[in-house]
């Protein structure tokens, strides 16, 4: 047992003989962040929009969710046992605390920065305060939001490795599992896939990103329509 | 039944119209005003006189404090503001067409939202678009940054026409462009006017813009009407003072004579092309009873002279081209050049200077009429001032 085996050869061993299991990890890893995500922008991209039109609070509120973010993750994790005990509802209620801030903030900031001007042609025209925030203030904003739900997103799929500090699940287990049994290996495919999976959804949402990007859907449009390709 | 009840017909008309802003500021004064229908209506007045808040007015983006404002005999104050702006049409200076449209998309905001049928909206915007001179399968899916300055505005023009509304209002469009495109967007909007029988309500603060498109011009000032009338009425019999210094302000009287040459130029009565022989353009002149005519290459623009009647008598005896009979070297080079420089050339002998850019580009001429008319206008307003302290 005391050969010296070199650790990418354990590591493949391990990887082999549990790769069902790191799968699994890796499922529950994604289905957690993904709960956590989902419930921060349906929760973080309706405040930050009330926020725009209630200016007052916005200060509070996006101090609030500074001091969750300002909280250390593990510390937050702790405290939450005392509201939902051991498991991943608190993991994801401690994640989504967590994430609030770039969600609110870049919702917040994006729809203010978007030039009055539009707002006020679009007003003009006869668009509903609903139909100026869906077709001017949120499109416009789209680039400042979605960066706001990359930070979110890469932070959580990082921080969700801490559920199972608290009993949760995840590829933390991984990480945590060999941390106590001081074999590298299991951290590495622990921690390798939460990585991947971090890089990945970062790629994805800037590839979304691009995707709605106007001037790539304007070539779209016009290629569906076969119009003359001429930019000169 | 007829029209003898102010406010019963159609266009716009203010009664006792006061708009307080919350902060106390009273940017229109017991406004009364009739533009009737099918008009072009400048309004015109110094920054901050109310002509922005008289405009939104109309379509409810505010609300007047006291008054009654009606549109084509409707008391708006009774319509609800979304479905009332859906039908008046609203350019603004900024222009603001929406970045993330397409040039179709941006013109067809308004039908969109009155729920026409995708096809009728498609067939529309191409309709449109061929109307300003743009080529529909061209432009359709253009973003607005992928246009020029003039071709955004025309598109705002063309937004706000889309659904046909029987009023437009504007506010500065033309503001933003440079001189050249200003004035052929100018044109083509007393064009569309013509055809279309919009009710045009103008904002512009430049007096020349107002007297070149609109068939009747108010003058505001502090939220009231100072003078309404033609431009002919206002250019002609200015009420008071502030008329006529207002007319008068904007360009001629405020120039020095470092100012440009530039700003004083005009277009030529007429041009004569290099290979025309002398005998048809002697003629020409003749006819329009001209001394000299300046000679370009109509291909590439260049100045290559400018032919005097004396010299061009002997070249059409001879049977030669107008290019015998021509005289290079008065000139002034546009940038250069300064009022006083085309003043003392035009000191010096009484004909037009052509005025030359970057490869003798022709860019127009300079008449001692022009050179006249700064000069009686610098007199007057001189001697106003002088009235005034
Ligand atoms: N929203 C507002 N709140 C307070 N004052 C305003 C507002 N909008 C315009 N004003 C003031 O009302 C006056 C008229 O403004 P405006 O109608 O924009 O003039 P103009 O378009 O002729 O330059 C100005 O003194 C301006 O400062
Ligand atoms: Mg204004």
């Amino acid at each position: 047992m005391m050969e010296q085996r070199p650790l990418w050869d354990l590591f493949i061993t391990y990887v082999g003989r549990n790769y069902m299991r790191i799968l699994n990890l890796t499922g529950e890893h994604i289905m957690i962040s993904l709960i956590a995500v989902g419930i921060t922008v349906m929760v973080c991209v309706p405040l930050g929009i009330y926020l725009t039109r209630n200016e007052k609070a916005a200060p509070y509120v996006i101090g609030l969710a500074n001091v969750f973010q300002t909280i250390p993750s593990l510390a937050l994790l702790g405290f939450l046992i005392f509201v939902f005990g051991i498991g991943n509802d608190n993991a994801v209620c401690a994640l989504f605390l967590y994430a609030m801030l770039p969600v609110i903030q870049n919702t917040y900031t994006g729809i203010r920065s978007v030039p009055r001007s539009y707002v006020q042609a679009a007003r003009g025209m006869g668009m509903t305060d609903f139909q100026i925030l869906l077709k001017v203030q949120l499109p416009l904003a789209r680039p400042v939001l979605v960066a706001g739900i990359r930070v979110a997103m890469v932070w959580t799929i990082g921080t969700a490795t801490l559920a199972s500090a608290i009993g949760g699940g995840g590829l933390g287990r991984l990480i945590f599992s060999g941390l106590s049994s001081i074999r590298n290996e299991i951290i590495l495919a622990g921690a390798i896939p939460a990585t991947l999976l971090a890089l990945f959804a970062d790629w994805i949402l800037k590839r979304a990103q691009d995707y709605f990007n106007p001037s790539a859907r304007a070539v779209r449009l016009a290629a569906r329509h076969g119009a003359a390709d001429d930019t000169d | 039944m007829n029209g003898d009840l102010p406010g019963t017909q159609g266009g716009v008309v203010f009664k006792e119209v006061t708009k307080t802003y919350p902060d106390g500021t009273n940017a229109v004064d017991r406004l009364d005003l009739e533009i009737r229908s099918g008009g072009l209506v400048s309004l015109i007045g110094p920054s901050g006189c109310g002509k922005t808040t008289t405009l939104k007015m109309i379509n409810r983006l505010e609300d007047p404090t006291s008054g009654r404002i009606t549109v084509e005999g409707e008391d708006i104050l009774r319509c609800d503001p979304v479905e009332l702006r859906r039908r008046i049409g609203y350019v603004v200076q900024e222009i603001a067409l929406f970045p993330h449209m397409t040039v179709s998309e941006n013109i067809a905001v308004v039908p969109s939202l009155l729920g026409w049928p995708a096809k009728k909206i498609r067939s529309r915007v191409d309709e449109l678009l061929a109307m300003a001179g743009l080529p529909p399968e061209k432009y359709r899916f253009r973003l607005p940054d992928q246009l020029s300055g003039g071709q955004k505005q025309r598109i705002g023009v063309l937004r706000a026409l889309a659904s046909d509304p029987k009023v437009i209002l504007m506010d500065e469009p033309f503001g933003a462009l440079d001189p050249i495109s200003r004035e052929v967007l100018q044109n083509e909007l007393v064009s569309l006017q013509k055809n279309l029988k919009k009710t045009i309500v103008f904002v512009t603060h430049d007096m020349g813009e107002a007297i070149r498109i609109s068939d009747r011009i108010v003058i505001l000032r502090k939220g009231r009407v100072e003078q309404e009338g033609s431009a002919e009425d206002i250019q002609y019999s200015p009420k008071n003072d502030f008329v006529r210094s207002f007319i008068g302000e904007d360009r001629l009287s405020r120039m020095s004579p470092d100012d440009p040459a530039e700003s004083i130029v005009e277009e030529p009565w007429g041009t004569a092309a290099p290979w025309e022989g002398a005998a048809g353009v002697l003629e020409r002149m003749e006819e329009n009873d001209r001394e000299f005519i300046q000679v370009v290459d109509p291909k590439s623009g260049q100045w290559l002279g400018m032919a005097l009647l004396g010299r061009l008598r002997r070249a059409a005896s001879a049977g030669e081209t107008v290019m015998k009979g021509i005289y290079r070297e008065r000139k002034l080079y546009a940038g250069n050049a300064t009022l006083r420089d085309a003043a003392e050339m035009l000191a010096d002998r009484d004909i037009s200077i052509p005025v030359v850019g970057e490869d003798e580009r022709f860019v127009g001429v300079i008449t001692s009429g022009a050179l006249a008319r700064l000069a009686v206008e610098r007199l007057r307003s001189g001697r106003e001032e002088g009235k005034q302290s």
